[in-house]
């Protein structure tokens, strides 16, 4: 940390050139074919891989690279994207031989309940992670889980699993905070990636709106759409600023990333379905056709806000946390 | 992640005292009386003695290796926003340039920053600059300021009236706005310093305010002032292809992040009053306080949130780069997340939190402001509309 960079928000070379080879994917070969890639229920193999070889480096740069790719195409990238939500999970699963054994099937659930509606990725995946607490464990699904359509991501070939009568394979209790680190890094992931569809939603209801006439200007010209659209930009701005502080959070080894993950996540989350939602309301009714990807990205910001738990498991761990997590700038300064 | 270096570090934990045994007893005193403190009250002798603490923001970083800008943001927004978690009035009035120095930073010639500058090094006693935008009938659009700039042989006559300047009854100089012709628009803008006591520059008023009462708000009259050519801020060509108006803008591009910063030490505030009520006088358990927990996490993500925003505006500054958009960002943003954290610990309170012998309730009057100056709310949508959906300037 210098006194010029207080919150590294200057990339490094090597993310800001893995950024700009994810960005022309998700321009070229991810954002033309996302109708196909929903119709087909998955993305096809090659596509997957090359997602998938954009793994690798720190939390902060997959961070960024996931809010890139989303730009393009979100809707594939909970089966392609591996461990994704689960990363956390892996790390510090104290078992590392069934970790690594892991690492490539599973998802993360998190709380008490005995099912879980929608896991991606299947059948890959029979191994599913399950956080609540401080404690974290591993387990197999048995029985045979029935394909299910969720409400987004339809090219991640969701299925509806019953944990309940599901084999642990393994349990452990981690280390006090540490629940809240496994939950925050899927928090993380899928607040990284609503920051990214949350931009294509605002980037595609921009061109709309300054093409289009209505009452002799163009629509976002007029002050009330005007003043919407602004704060949403200011909004998306604050919640990629805040996912990429959490994402480096993590890789600095904070005690508190989790927290600010999570917090990130509610942010992200919060700024993804306002922009989406007016992304359908600007465009009147095209917005409700299929015809445009607004009606998509509307579906798949509230759907990153019911993973990991959804709102009030996320709410129950921030207030578990809060009267014990330091100021992060100001902490290390003298009393 | 955000981090501070030591150096940086020391100098909040030099304010954080300040602030502790200073500036919150100053504040409360003069919300109570209504009438900010004198400029010799002790607090500004200490921080003049000191080589004060806005003046060292200013200045190359150590290390340096090629001249770059003579400014520290980072050091002025921590300085803005930890002594504005202790009283954002008392905060505004400590000694510095204040306004008046980001527009000398953006438009003086080398000269002149030499010479209006010079009184901070005098380390005897405090000294203020200041900057005079606002008039009665131009806020939000200072485009439609009407102060008569009007050119005589030797130098300058301005005429009009001021308003909404702060510390400018205690300031060594004010810099002016004016206009050579109001039909010009943005083109006619010209800035003039105006030092304290010259004939026909005189005080109006001291604005009695809701809150953020430890500072002073100051209306002006200009009545025919006379300043030498040598005080139009950057001299004529400054002015050629609209620069003036420009670099008033400019102004504010630096200032903006830093006044949202205190907000977020103003809201810092209200967190810890909130903080420590739940923990010391809350049931461990029980409905209420699960609610307040939840009501705190929220506060402090939007706190969070308008500190890095803030952050990255003056990042982008202290590279010299382009901050128009990011600037508007950390002033539209921060400002009701302020606003949100406060009025959620007001929640947080209840009845006990509209007494006025509590800090929660001063601090729910002096927040308010915070989305007014240096560009409300909305001018800053506007801001950035223009800039990112090519809102024409004249919608």
């Amino acid at each position: 940390m210098t006194g010029a960079d207080p919150a590294g928000f200057g990339l490094a070379e090597e993310v800001e050139d893995l950024r700009a080879a994810a960005d022309r994917f998700a321009r070229e070969v991810l954002a033309p074919a996302v109708r196909d890639h929903e119709r087909a229920g998955r993305w096809p193999d090659e596509v997957a891989a090359v997602v998938d070889g954009f793994a690798g480096g720190g939390c902060l740069t997959r961070a960024v690279l996931l809010e890139t790719l989303a730009t393009g195409d979100a809707s594939g990238l909970p089966a392609a994207d591996r461990p994704g939500p689960a990363s956390g999970a892996v790390d510090a699963c104290p078992d590392r031989a069934l970790a690594a054994a892991a690492a490539e099937a599973c998802w993360l659930h998190v709380g008490d309940a005995q099912t879980v509606a929608w896991a991606p990725g299947w059948p890959a995946r029979r191994w599913v992670w399950v956080s609540a607490g401080d404690r974290l464990a591993l387990v197999e699904v048995a029985g045979g889980p029935e394909p299910v359509e969720a409400l987004a991501f339809g090219a991640s070939g969701g299925v509806g699993i019953d944990l309940g009568g599901s084999a642990p394979v393994g349990a452990w209790d981690l280390p006090p905070g540490g629940g809240l680190a496994v939950r925050g890094r899927a928090r993380l992931w899928a607040a990284a990636v609503a920051v990214g569809v949350g931009q294509a939603a605002f980037d595609a209801t921009v061109a709309y709106t300054t093409e289009r006439i209505v009452f002799g200007r163009p629509v976002a010209h007029h002050q009330a759409n005007a003043f919407d659209l602004a704060a949403l930009a200011t909004g998306l701005h604050g919640a990629r600023l805040a996912v990429r502080d959490a994402a480096a959070g993590f890789d600095d080894g904070d005690p508190a990333a989790g927290f600010w993950a999570t917090q990130a996540w509610r942010e992200a989350v919060a700024v993804a379905v306002a922009v989406s939602e007016a992304g359908i309301q600007l465009l009147g009714g095209h917005g409700f056709l299929v015809d445009h990807l607004a009606e998509k990205r509307y579906r798949e910001a509230r759907m990153l806000g019911l993973l990991a738990g959804g709102a009030d498991a996320a709410l129950d761990d921030l207030a578990a946390a809060v009267l014990d997590v330091p100021d992060p700038l100001l902490g290390g300064v003298p009393a | 992640m955000i981090g501070l270096d030591p150096a940086s570090r020391a100098l909040v934990a030099e304010v954080r005292d300040l602030g502790r045994r200073h500036m919150r007893p100053m504040g409360l005193e003069a919300d109570r009386t209504g009438d900010p403190p004198p400029p010799d009250h002790e607090l500004y002798l200490l921080c003049a003695r000191r080589g004060g603490l806005v003046d060292r923001t200013l200045g190359p970083d150590p290390g340096d290796a090629e001249p770059g800008p003579t400014w520290r943001p980072l050091r002025a927004l921590l300085v803005a926003e930890e002594s504005a978690y202790w009283d954002r009035g008392v905060a505004l009035s400590l000694p510095g340039p204040g306004l008046g120095g980001a527009a000398l930073r953006n438009a003086a010639t080398p000269d002149q920053r030499e010479r209006f500058l010079a009184p901070f090094a005098d380390h005897s006693r405090a000294h203020w600059g200041a900057m005079a935008m606002t008039e009665p009938g131009a806020g939000s659009d200072v485009a439609r300021i009407r102060t008569r700039a009007r050119r005589t042989g030797d130098g300058w006559v301005l005429s009009g009236q001021k308003m909404f300047c702060s510390n400018g009854a205690r300031a060594d100089w004010v810099v002016v706005w004016a206009t050579v012709d109001p039909d010009l628009g943005r083109a006619g803008h010209r800035a003039f310093v105006v030092e304290r006591g010259t004939p026909g520059f005189e005080l109006l008023r001291i604005e009695h305010k809701m809150g953020s009462r430890g500072y002073e708000t100051a209306s002006f009259a200009l009545d025919d002032v006379e300043v030498p050519a040598g005080h139009l801020l950057g001299g004529e060509a400054f002015y050629e292809a609209r620069r003036g108006f420009k670099a008033a803008m400019a102004t504010y591009n630096l200032t903006r992040p830093i006044h949202a910063a205190q907000g977020v030490g103003m809201g810092r505030a209200a967190l810890d009053l909130a903080l420590d009520l739940v923990r010391g006088d809350f049931p461990a358990q029980g409905r209420r306080r699960a609610r307040a927990l939840e009501r705190l996490a929220d506060m402090r993500r939007g706190l969070h949130v308008a500190r890095l925003i803030c952050l990255h505006a003056v990042w982008l500054a202290r590279q010299g780069r382009d901050n128009a958009l990011e600037a508007s960002h950390a002033k539209s943003y921060a400002p009701p997340a302020v606003y949100r954290a406060v009025t959620a610990a007001l929640d947080i309170f209840g009845e006990a939190g509209v007494r006025r012998d509590r800090m929660i309730e001063k601090l729910y009057r002096d927040v308010k402001i915070l989305d007014i100056g240096e560009g409300t709310q909305q001018v800053q949508r506007l801001v950035v509309a223009r800039r990112v959906l090519g809102l024409p300037r004249d919608e």
